[in-house]
């Protein structure tokens, strides 16, 4: 493939790229349809510090499930990296990564990253993410836009994580912005706009942390999630979350697409993944029939 | 303009003092905007605790959400850009009964607004939102009139935030309860802020819409199903 005069390599299968323009350290595009009648990877594309592994297939469905490497092994200052997912009609693709994506010390200016997601309808994308540490003085935005139908599936989830030091402390990064926008049919329908500033004590993180140190967010759009699937998501995330040594502090509520948006605040990984690991479950279960997630990571 | 002294007050000061007014009839005394579900925590139960929460709302929420509409509203050249702003922060009122307080506000702002004091813009605006294309939102509705009648923009941002300011001291005056002189001190602790988060605002832009606090938006997601509420969000 020839680099055109700008450094962005031309590839006519996958379209013009939506990061043209943009200096890229890792860049992924994949494109997802179904051969034979499993999902497989129809067209990708990667340069720089961003890869896949070779596809999975987790259960007996067709659902294929690729895993995003990053071999550079953190993000830094004005790193830029892009992401562009497309799921044909009919076809379900189960994101992953291999390890915590980790944002190390951002002098300057922010690391970023984009992820820009198509899904045809009837298309189903899981996005299940190991969690995302930010360091003492990091600062790290990601945009994430979805364009939908109204009978395709998405979920959608992170963990934040503060990075420790040495000696086990836990480091206050600067800042950290998740921002995520659905479109469902042209239309938007949700924007996730997570703002999180830890800032130097407890008071000054009342609105955001209060005393915790983990975030935890999911986001599900699905045409079948109606207020009772609303609230016994809400029942079993509460019910889940009481079960765990860290308390788990969270928050439910039902969004335009339609679907459900959740928040979690800990003190650990393990609790707020416990709790989102439960909620993907039973809404695979309960969309689309399909078995508990195992992603046999070791 | 040359700063000369004059003996005219500014033809918007009328229009502002009566759209921020605690008395127009938005509904706004009926939402705590999650103010509640730190109230049945104990975390704000003071003067002190209300003010530090208030500060942080301000500077941490209200900037991010309403403010920065008001001030994209009143900076919007048509329908169109109008429409783009309307859908942002609607959609980013992820927790439902924020996103309901909005719309119903919006609507009521919107008919005081479109009635008392009608403009070109405002009327088309209020066409959006009843043909489906707009939700309607409080803060555009408030940016479209105060603007018909020459307010700067800076100015109609802090009112808007003020006015909010107001609304959330008397509903926690009645809820944890403080007295009216502790709410007054409360509204004099927060000109300092609402001027910084005027300029705060004005270092956005529309990707900051709707940025969101986790415990903010936690707090006013339990709210849906907090125990003997007073109030509606």
């Amino acid at each position: 493939m020839a680099p055109t005069k700008a450094g962005q390599p031309a590839i006519r299968e996958l379209g013009p790229s939506p990061f043209a323009g943009t200096k890229l350290v890792g860049e992924l595009r994949l494109q997802v349809g179904t051969r034979a009648g499993k999902a497989i990877a129809t067209r990708q594309y990667h340069q720089g510090a961003l890869r896949i592994l070779r596809p999975h297939y987790l259960d007996d469905t067709a659902q294929v499930c690729y895993t995003i490497v990053n071999p550079g092994g953190g993000y830094l200052g004005g790193d830029n990296y892009g992401i562009e997912v497309s799921v044909d009609e009919d076809t379900s693709l189960l994101l992953t990564t291999q390890s915590a994506t980790k944002v190390y010390k951002t002098p300057g200016t922010f690391a970023r990253q984009d992820m820009v997601v198509r899904l045809g309808a009837g298309a189903v994308l899981e996005y299940v993410p190991d969690q995302l540490i930010a360091y003492r003085g990091a600062s790290y935005r990601q945009f994430t836009s979805v364009d939908m139908h109204e009978d395709s599936s998405l979920l959608f989830c992170e963990v934040l994580t503060p990075g420790w030091s040495p000696d086990g402390k836990l480091f206050r990064y600067d800042e950290v912005r998740l921002r995520t926008e659905v479109s469902v049919d042209g239309r938007l329908a949700v924007l996730d706009n997570l703002l999180v500033r830890p800032g130097e004590d407890s008071l000054d993180s009342l609105l955001f942390l209060q005393d915790y140190t983990h975030v935890g967010m999911l986001l599900a759009i699905d045409a079948k999630i109606g207020a009772p699937d609303v609230e016994r998501i809400r029942e079993l995330a509460y019910r889940i979350g009481e079960a765990q040594r860290t308390p788990v502090h969270l928050g439910i509520s039902q969004v335009p697409g339609p679907g459900v948006a959740v928040r979690a605040l800990s003190n650990s990984t393990e609790a707020i993944n416990a709790v989102l690991m439960a909620l993907v479950d039973e809404l695979r279960h309960h969309l689309r029939d399909q078995k508990p997630l195992n992603l046999r990571k070791y | 303009m040359p700063n000369t002294p004059t003996r005219k007050a500014a033809g918007h000061l009328l229009t502002l003092l009566q759209l921020t007014d605690s008395a127009l009839p938005t509904g706004a005394f009926s939402h705590s905007m999650g103010l509640e579900s730190y109230l049945s925590t104990q975390a704000v139960h003071d003067e002190a605790s209300f003010t530090l929460w208030l500060e942080k709302f301000l500077s941490q929420s209200l900037a991010y959400t309403d403010g920065l509409t008001v001030r994209l509203a009143h900076e919007a050249a048509g329908g169109e850009g109008l429409a783009r702003i309307d859908a942002l922060v609607t959609a980013a009122a992820v927790p439902r009964q924020i996103r309901e307080a909005g719309v119903k506000m919006g609507a009521r702002m919107l008919h005081v607004a479109t009635s008392v004091f009608p403009t070109p813009e405002l009327e088309a605006y209020r066409l959006q939102v009843e043909s489906g294309e707009c939700s309607g939102h409080p803060g555009i509705a408030f940016a479209l009139g105060a603007k018909g009648a020459g307010a700067p923009c800076a100015d109609t941002v802090a009112a808007y935030l003020f006015s909010t300011i107001t609304s959330l001291t008397q509903n926690a005056i009645r809820g944890i309860p403080i007295g009216q002189n502790a709410g007054q001190r409360v509204l004099r602790a927060m000109h300092a802020p609402v001027l910084t988060a005027v300029e705060t605002i004005f270092t956005l832009d529309e990707e900051d819409l709707g940025a969101a606090a986790p415990g903010l938006e936690i707090a006013q997601m339990r709210h849906e199903h907090l125990r003997a509420r007073m109030f509606m969000s």
